[in-house]
């Protein structure tokens, strides 16, 4: 009976949770009448299949998606890559001005995009980037965030690890290529999560440092269907389960390291 | 950093005394013709005219058919449309640009908007491009435009110079389901505020439904303020204390006090999905908007109709002008002339006929009356024609840069009122006290 009540409870939370995304799925294949009315049936009382080519024909979502998985991936490898190495250095390599240094780059978390914005574009179009890859990607490519959550992973390695390496003649580099990498693997596949969905997910930047259509990434077309005077709520709909399809695969193959780094989070080396 | 800055910013500062050895400005050699004129800004693009708008779907489609066929036209330079988001994103990437010395030929813009551009210098002021005998407007031309649309576009701050032009017009109107208004056994949508109140009641009684959505926004605000015979400035003075703005916030004080009307959340369009499904009789939003509201009504025309909002004494009516229009910048003769020539393209007779009859936007020159196509479409659904005739008494709002601020402010003071923090008298005399320094700030000559 215990357990029947727990799966009744869980059950009912999984349902809560679920609502909403399978409300956005089916509301992608409604009119707009029926997308607007306040009831809340799941099913269309027609399945609007046209939709979908609506949606495809009021943005080029093939291009879009292209550049929004590209920058997401290159931005999400180099986050983890230059984490990795800074995160790495600020917890094992003792240099003048360490924390000092450390301390300055948490700072940087507490500057709201907002301030950073504009003279972020200036650099951008002063270095010629304005409507390339490279304004799109480069910013993007480190943060203290991940710098910060690497460090605190090797603070928690045992210090008796790097010790029995160094005394197998391992520097730097190679306890971090063979040893330290598949140490904090959790930390960096929770990092390249966060980084991707957060790339994936922007729409300022990539609006403002873009002009071609070649160049846009998937938000932009989100944003399409919301007009100045109203929202086309069910091809907004539409796009939307097309555009997190990729986050979702992302975070099934991902999980299983996103849940252990943060079980272990709380946890002292 | 510092070592390395010491140097060079003393290079630079020889380097310029010799560049003007005779102590000359820049200025002063350029009108000695001893140094060519170069533009303040660099186009984006040197080959093609840039113009960032904000149109999407089915509009955007038709900018574009509208733009490949001004570029058959063989141009100073073509056009090329790049969608930059809203209006606020607009207005942070042109910051931007302005600040990185690079900017597009043309962007929409509200007015404030523009008056905050042009105190860079980055705005291109149109009276010459309009008055010249090779490329402006014909003779008279200004006259077949509703006076209102021009008129927000010459900024008192500026010498009353034209530094914007009209480009996709609307105004404030009342939406009203007529579903809902005859379970509440009324005929037809209200004329004056008082009627509006009454209604309001009738339907709460009779239907338990609320009658009206209110979305928080200065321009239903002013436009309210308007109807009412008021203005928002009077000789430098803002007038939130007088008793057009007060009576305004008191109907909306009434509204939310009888559980007439409710707020929706902020930048949501939920007052629409609202009245579509018969929730709410009335919502006040831009014309602009017929045509996404004509399909959340599923096209049955009998069912809604739009209206000139509720007025105090309707044969003196107002409402208020809303929509972007278009700025150019200063980026070089050639980019300047190509957006120019968009510009008198776009807003020519044809043009906008065909514009507007697709998108819902209002023709704002008197002319277009004559129009076959468009006597047609006003004669299909008699909504259709309420926009274009309030056109004759659409006012504007003020267009000094701080007017943004100002904005906030009733916003703010707006939501305090229906929020029932304060009483309306309150609120507006608060108002006033908090919004009259904007004004100090920004060189204002109404």
């Amino acid at each position: 009976v215990k357990r029947a009540v727990a799966y009744l409870v869980l059950g009912a939370g999984a349902a809560v949770m679920a609502y909403p995304f399978i409300w956005m799925a089916t509301t992608a294949f409604k009119t707009l009448p029926e997308a607007m009315a306040p009831s809340l049936a799941l099913l269309p009382a027609r399945w609007q299949w046209g939709n979908i080519a609506l949606t495809f024909q009021a943005a080029p979502f093939g291009r879009y998606f292209f550049n929004s998985l590209l920058i997401s991936s290159v931005s999400g490898l180099a986050v983890v890559v230059t984490s990795l190495l800074a995160g790495y250095a600020f917890a094992r390599i003792r240099f003048g001005g360490r924390q000092i240094i450390f301390g300055l780059l948490l700072a940087t978390m507490m500057v709201p995009f907002e301030v950073t914005f504009i003279p972020n574009f200036v650099t951008i179009t002063r270095l010629g980037w304005y409507n390339t890859y490279a304004a799109l990607i480069i910013p993007w490519c480190a943060n203290a965030f991940g710098i910060f959550l690497v460090r605190q992973a090797f603070l928690s390695v045992p210090e008796d690890l790097y010790e029995a390496a160094a005394m197998d003649g391992c520097g730097h580099f190679r306890f971090l290529r063979h040893i330290g990498v598949g140490l904090v693997k959790p930390t960096l596949a929770t990092l390249f999560l966060f980084a991707f969905l957060g790339s994936y997910n922007a729409l300022l930047w990539p609006l403002v440092v873009t002009g071609d259509t070649s160049m846009r990434v998937v938000q932009v077309g989100l944003a399409a269907f919301v007009l100045d005077s109203g929202v086309r709520l069910n091809l907004l709909m539409c796009a939307s389960t097309i555009v997190i399809m990729p986050s979702i695969v992302l975070y099934l193959f991902t999980q299983r390291y996103f849940q252990e780094s943060a079980l272990s989070a709380g946890l002292k080396g | 950093v510092m070592k390395n800055s010491i140097p060079i910013a003393l290079l630079c500062t020889l380097m310029g005394l010799a560049g003007c050895d005779d102590g000359s400005t820049t200025q002063e050699l350029i009108a000695q013709g001893r140094v060519a004129p170069k533009p303040a800004f660099r186009p984006i693009d040197s080959e093609r005219a840039v113009f960032w708008d904000r149109q999407t779907t089915e509009t955007a489609a038709l900018l574009s058919e509208i733009t490949r066929e001004f570029n058959a036209s063989a141009p100073p330079l073509p056009i090329k449309i790049e969608t930059t988001g809203n209006y606020g994103e607009i207005y942070q990437k042109t910051m931007g640009s302005i600040q990185a010395g690079q900017l597009p030929a043309m962007a929409v813009s509200y007015e404030s908007m523009t008056a905050q551009y042009a105190e860079s210098g980055a705005v291109l002021p149109l009276d010459e491009h309009i008055n010249n005998p090779a490329g402006g407007l014909p003779e008279g031309d200004l006259d077949d435009f509703y006076p209102a649309v021009l008129e927000s576009n010459r900024y008192a701050a500026f010498d009353g110079s034209m530094l914007s032009f009209p480009f996709a017009k609307s105004v404030l109107v009342l939406y009203a389901n007529h579903r809902v208004l005859r379970e509440a056994g009324i005929d037809a949508a209200p004329k004056t505020w008082d009627e509006f109140v009454t209604q309001c009641r009738t339907i709460k009684a009779r239907t338990g439904k609320h009658a009206y959505a209110i979305s928080v926004d200065c321009s239903t605000i002013s436009a309210m303020i308007f109807s009412m015979g008021g203005e928002i400035l009077k000789d430098g003075v803002l007038q939130y204390d007088q008793p057009a703005a007060v009576k305004a916030f008191q109907i909306l004080e009434t509204l939310v006090t009888e559980d007439l009307a409710y707020q929706i959340p902020a930048r949501t369009f939920d007052d629409e999905t609202a009245f579509a499904s018969d929730r709410i009789a009335f919502t006040l939003r831009t014309s602009a908007g017929s045509a996404n509201m004509a399909a959340a009504m599923g096209g049955k025309n009998g069912d809604w109709s739009i209206n000139p909002i509720p007025q105090v004494d309707p044969a003196q009516p107002a409402t208020i002008l809303f929509g972007p229009n278009v700025t150019l910048f200063r980026v070089g003769p050639e980019q300047e002339a190509a957006a120019w020539a968009f510009t008198k393209y776009f807003t020519s007779r044809d043009v906008m006929i065909k514009w507007c009859l697709a998108t819902g936007y209002v023709p704002y020159r008197k002319s277009v009356a004559q129009d076959k196509d468009m006597q047609a479409y006003w004669k299909a659904w008699p909504s259709n024609r309420v926009p274009y005739d309030a056109l004759a008494y659409a006012r504007t709002e003020p267009n000094f840069s701080g007017w943004q601020r100002v904005r906030k402010s009733v916003e703010l003071a707006e939501t305090a009122v229906l929020t029932r923090l304060k009483d309306a008298r309150t609120a507006a005399q608060e108002l006033q006290q908090e919004a009259q320094p904007f004004l100090a700030t920004s060189a204002v000559a109404q």
